[in-house]
């Protein structure tokens, strides 16, 4: 509409905030249970309707990404063939057989099984296909699930950084800002070892008494249960170790991951038809297609405010609330995605700060690498600060809990609030310590 | 007397001491109720939704984990009536309190004989946090008399002012 009716500047701005603000308010509170794509695409329709981005601009932002969305793409469908061929229930099986009856060394090897599919199939693949498969585990050992649960959860998170591909926000990021595979590595490898650790001595404290004493190894189902058919179980094993291979050498040439994902997809894909052991139909069911609205709706959104030079202005002052320096950059920017992703999601903040940063491009190396590092490494830890979601969905389950519902959602909130802030400071300061 | 004794699978020896050592075996109705909890369902839920995913896990995924649930429960029922001959069992699904509560009342049962909370974990067998919330719940809101089978302590009741 004000495509062919120009609006002031001024008026334009507001108008674009106004909408942007709204929308990420829809996101934190979800009113009507209303899902998060829905209203990202509502917001950005919303823009193109009145005309405060104009569409060529929209469709060129969106077309620029593509690397994001066939990643996401490809890391979902990986993850759902991958567990189609029972490597999962394997990778399980074999960490309970390893842990020779000891609840102890089965939580270890749980952390440690955890922190490897996070680091080659993403946080997603965790938190998603391993939790209920530790779940069905500690079951039938009989052993509490909660602390396994919560490990699962935790270290979904704790140990997405140790690779670009660990978690598809890092993807988000270094879409814009390229950073070579050994920056990476250097500035946040080292910082995942350490929350990695303060994460299991945290939770080996928390839950020591319940982690006591042995189970009965004969519960545990054989080898040969866990996967239906032993060829595509093999063949899945050597694609994946290809496509480890493959996520390397293309993270350290920065070429495009999702090429890659999408390649391991195709290869596996051809091996399930083959084998018969899943239909494209099947795979596209795992695949959240909403997530893509969600993206679009928020990289349009974003573009908007960026034209506005809000975003610019947001980075200046991040800029110098950090004093400028990389002790600065590294704490704010930290502390500012970690609440930001507790407060909305860590998609659109990850999205915002990316935009935000663009600004200081001119600052010094160390506090631009500083505000880089921290982005991905607050976006990726910051959601274990509550784990449940949002800040919405504590407000929520600290209202039902006072209404004497127990509430277990709560339980995550607790720990999250005890071991996240630790695991927070002690990464900031270790990226800050490597920055120098 | 309907006796409604809860089992949570690692209570067995506890419970069944108790009513052997308290309850006449006379005229006794026993019964074993074991609640697979659903909050372990609600808190992967709530964790799909994080990540911009539908709440409900993939068919085969639930199945199993069903499947898991009900094997442990059906075990545990076992063991309880190897303790308890003659019991009737029950088993149910949702949170633990609230279902012992409802069967109590479905069942007419004239006693709730339950735990403080799980003997394993380390929990203080005294003091403030020596009843769980499930015990707590069923003393607040149970139909019936509850026994609650504290384990002998040699721990020292608080000293008086």
């Amino acid at each position: 509409m004000f495509l062919f009716f120009p609006l002031p500047a001024l008026a334009s701005t507001l108008l674009i905030a106004c909408i942007a603000i709204f929308t990420l308010a829809g996101i934190m509170m979800r009113p009507f249970k209303l899902d998060e794509a829905r209203i990202a695409l509502a917001g950005a329709g919303l823009l193109l309707i009145a005309g405060l981005i104009n569409p060529l601009d929209a469709l060129t932002t969106l077309l620029q990404d593509w690397n994001i969305f066939f990643f996401f793409l490809g890391m979902m469908t990986l993850s759902s063939l991958v567990d189609a061929a029972g490597l999962f229930d394997w990778l399980a099986a074999q960490a309970a057989r390893l842990s020779g009856g000891s609840t102890r060394r089965l939580f270890f090897n749980v952390f440690i099984l955890g922190s490897l599919i996070s680091m080659v199939l993403s946080n997603d693949a965790t938190a998603l296909i391993l939790t209920p498969i530790v779940y069905t585990l500690v079951t039938r050992l009989r052993l509490p699930a909660l602390p396994f649960l919560f490990a699962c959860t935790f270290i979904a998170d704790t140990a997405s950084f140790l690779l670009p591909v660990s978690n598809p926000i890092n993807i988000i990021v270094l879409t814009t800002f390229k950073l070579d595979l050994w920056t990476f590595l250097r500035l946040l490898s080292i910082p995942s070892l350490v929350v990695i650790s303060i994460n299991m001595l945290v939770f080996f404290i928390l839950y020591r008494n319940k982690l006591r004493g042995k189970f009965d190894i004969k519960l545990l189902t054989t080898a040969t249960e866990a996967f239906r058919y032993p060829v595509y179980f093999r063949y899945t094993c050597g694609v994946l170790l290809c496509v480890v291979i493959a996520y390397i050498a293309a993270s350290a040439a920065q070429f495009p991951l999702s090429i890659v994902a999408l390649a391991g997809v195709a290869l596996l894909l051809i091996g399930a038809l083959r084998w018969k052991q899943a239909t494209v139909r099947e795979v596209g069911k795992h695949v959240s297609w909403s997530i893509f609205g969600f993206i679009a709706g928020m990289f349009i959104l974003v573009r908007a405010v960026e034209n506005t030079h809000l975003t610019a202005l947001f980075g200046q002052l991040l800029l110098s609330l950090s004093g400028g320096n990389s002790f600065g950059a590294v704490m704010i920017g930290t502390a500012g995605a970690s609440l930001g992703t507790n407060l909305i999601n860590n998609v659109p903040m990850a999205v915002v700060l990316t935009s935000a940063l663009q600004s200081a491009q001119h600052a010094a190396v160390t506090t631009r690498l500083g505000f880089i590092a921290a982005t991905i490494f607050g976006s990726d830890l910051g959601p274990n600060l509550t784990t449940v979601g949002s800040l919405a969905t504590v407000v929520w389950l600290l209202i039902l809990r006072r209404r004497n519902i127990e509430v277990s959602g709560l339980d995550y909130f607790k720990v999250g609030i005890i071991v996240t802030p630790v695991m927070l400071a002690a990464g900031a300061l270790t990226i800050w310590l490597l920055l120098r | 007397m309907k006796v409604l004794c809860c089992l949570d699978g690692t209570n067995i020896e506890h419970i069944s001491d108790a009513v052997k050592r308290m309850l006449p075996a006379n005229q006794l109705t026993l019964g074993l109720i074991y609640v697979i909890d659903s909050g372990p369902h609600g808190e992967l839920e709530r964790q799909r939704e994080r990540f911009l995913r539908a709440p409900s896990l993939n068919p085969r995924r639930n199945e199993q984990m069903q499947n898991a649930e009900n094997s442990v429960a059906q075990d545990i029922l076992e063991e309880g009536t190897r303790s308890l001959p003659g019991a009737e069992r029950m088993q149910r699904i949702g949170r633990p309190e609230r279902e012992i509560v409802n069967y109590a009342l479905e069942w007419r049962a004239d006693l709730i004989v339950i735990c403080p909370r799980s003997p394993v974990g380390g929990s203080p067998t005294l003091g403030p946090k020596s009843v769980g919330h499930v015990a707590r719940f069923v003393l607040d809101h149970a139909p019936c008399p509850v026994l609650l089978a504290r384990p002998i302590t040699r721990e020292k009741p608080p000293a008086p002012k």
